[in-house]
């Protein structure tokens, strides 16, 4: 039989890269350089199947983000935290969770953070130390 | 492709159902069978949406659907794109009624939630996000549409009142709709002294978790040559996907599969957003009425809010939306919620929206997105 089409790693294997490495692992194509961390076969943007195995940045700055007061239920203990999209300085956006910020005035658009290797479940992000830029 | 119409349509009233998903849908599915003027037999096929069935223990609930309106042997399926369920099982009904597969159709959505704890209730709905990539990162569907709405509050001057009249408009609206689940007006003071969920979306932003049951029968013109109501003539139905993780999308002022897929639709029908005389929109949360607008074509970036306050989307606007009360009042019953825009449109084109009338129902359109816009559907309605 033919082998299936395979990425060059698996969701289980992003998910123990940052809970147990340290690390993001994520795609980067080379037709439209989209870097993501979302598992994907081909170029979610582009459709180029050939994607190439690279580490994400860990640096950031925050794209968009909420202070979730109600949360589900696998963060029933943690809330209020953020949730934020972290646009990379190395390039590429990724999702996570803050829990360190417990309050709106805690975090603005723009803020650097930066990723956080964690126990706990999720991508985890924390502020940077110094002023942010909103103030 | 043959004309096709909507027929009939019935909805039961959306908040809190004693019976089960399946009763309801049995019996919501014989009134909007009653109201079309036809019998159980004249259905070719049932496209069943109940994406939650689960938590009842029940899956595979079309056959028993059928069974209970006396027509076991109609083919059905159960078609499930989150939110937007209902709307894709139009989607397909059309597709085999105007390719001539069959002469008619029932689509029936339904969803009970009420024996649901909030706790499990609010995980059900993230569950339709991509969980290792977002719900795993402590995404909730408040959570995602609050992150959409700081993206937006980034980039245009915005305004708590803007979001709030959105709010307002939805409860004067959903207060004249016997369907709907909060049959109260709320004022301003209300809307802004709300506590906040998920920042900057307040409670009276969110949609309510809402059992509901709609049903919708589709069929041939030439297979009803007395129609016994007033049909929908269906102008346009159109379907489109973009990608689920916000994180890869390439801008978040908006939803790219309402964009493309109202696109597809207004091609369809040759129309225009200018020949649209009142609109049901997916507005989960105010800030998704406010993008749905823009992205379909009515608003220019940034300007859907200060439109909302300045009255023109109320039921005597320029451009009526959602006088049925939408989503954020009239309540949010997943998989019933795409059926229950129809309903709408069916009441309003034939004079069953007493209290609640536009002024002009000769084209309307319906927009439905699933969970956070991996799914869109856009119809567009007109008289015959």
């Amino acid at each position: 039989m033919e082998e299936l089409p395979h990425a060059s790693h698996t969701i289980a294997e992003f998910v123990r890269g940052y809970e147990e490495g340290g690390v993001l692992r994520g795609f980067h194509c080379p037709a439209c350089d989209l870097l993501t961390a979302t598992w994907s076969l081909a170029c979610p943007r582009c459709g180029r199947r050939d994607l190439e195995e690279r580490t994400l940045g860990t640096q950031g700055r925050v794209a968009a983000f909420t202070l979730l007061n109600v949360p589900g239920d696998e963060f029933l203990n943690d809330a209020p935290y953020a949730y934020v999209v972290v646009e990379l300085e190395a390039g590429g956006r990724v999702t996570g969770w803050m829990p360190t910020v417990r309050s709106v005035a805690d975090l603005a658009i723009g803020d650097p953070v930066h990723f956080v290797p964690s126990y706990k479940p999720g991508v985890q992000f924390a502020k940077d130390r110094g002023p942010s830029p909103g103030g | 492709m043959r004309e096709t119409w909507v027929v009939g349509a019935a909805s039961n009233r959306f908040g809190k159902m004693a019976e089960s998903a399946r009763e309801s849908a049995t019996r919501v599915a014989m009134a909007a069978i009653d109201r079309a003027g036809l019998e159980p037999k004249d259905i070719g096929y049932t496209y069943v949406s109940n994406a939650f069935g689960i938590s009842e223990h029940q899956a595979h609930v079309g056959p028993l659907i059928n069974g209970g309106l006396g027509i076991p042997d109609v083919p059905s399926c159960t078609i499930e794109s989150a939110c937007s369920s209902s709307s894709a099982g139009l989607h397909e009904a059309f597709a085999q009624v105007a390719g001539g597969f069959i002469d008619a159709a029932l689509v029936v959505g339904a969803e009970k939630l009420s024996h649901l704890d909030t706790l499990a209730a609010t995980s059900y709905f993230a569950i339709a996000a991509d969980y290792p990539f977002e719900t795993r990162n402590g995404a909730t569907f408040p959570g995602l549409y609050a992150t959409l709405a700081s993206a937006y509050q980034s980039a245009f001057r915005t305004t708590p009142e803007m979001f709030g009249a959105i709010a307002v408009k939805a409860h004067a609206n959903a207060a004249r709709n016997p369907h709907a689940h909060f049959q109260k007006e709320i004022s301003m003071a209300t809307y802004l002294a709300s506590p906040v969920i998920a920042s900057p979306l307040r409670l009276y932003d969110c949609c309510p978790f809402s059992d509901g049951t709609a049903a919708i029968v589709v069929a041939a013109k030439e297979a009803v040559p007395r129609p016994a109501t007033e049909p929908l003539v269906i102008r346009a139905s159109a379907r489109s996907g973009s990608i689920t993780e916000m994180q890869d999308r390439p801008d978040l002022l908006g939803l790219p599969a309402t964009r493309t897929a109202a696109a597809k639709a207004f091609r369809q029908a040759h129309l225009t957003p200018k020949d649209i005389d009142f609109l049901e929109v997916h507005d989960c949360f105010t800030i998704a009425e406010v993008m749905a607008l823009e992205d379909l074509g009515f608003f220019p970036k940034g300007t859907a809010g200060p439109a909302a306050q300045d009255g023109v989307t109320t039921r005597d606007g320029r451009l009526p939306v959602n006088p049925s009360g939408g989503l954020k009042a009239k309540g949010h019953p997943v998989s019933a919620t795409g059926a229950s825009q129809v309903v709408e449109v069916f009441e309003q084109f034939n004079g069953l929206a007493a209290g609640r009338e536009v002024p002009n129902t000769g084209t309307a359109l319906t927009h439905n997105v699933g969970a956070t816009g991996g799914s869109c559907s856009v119809h567009i309605f007109s008289r015959r």
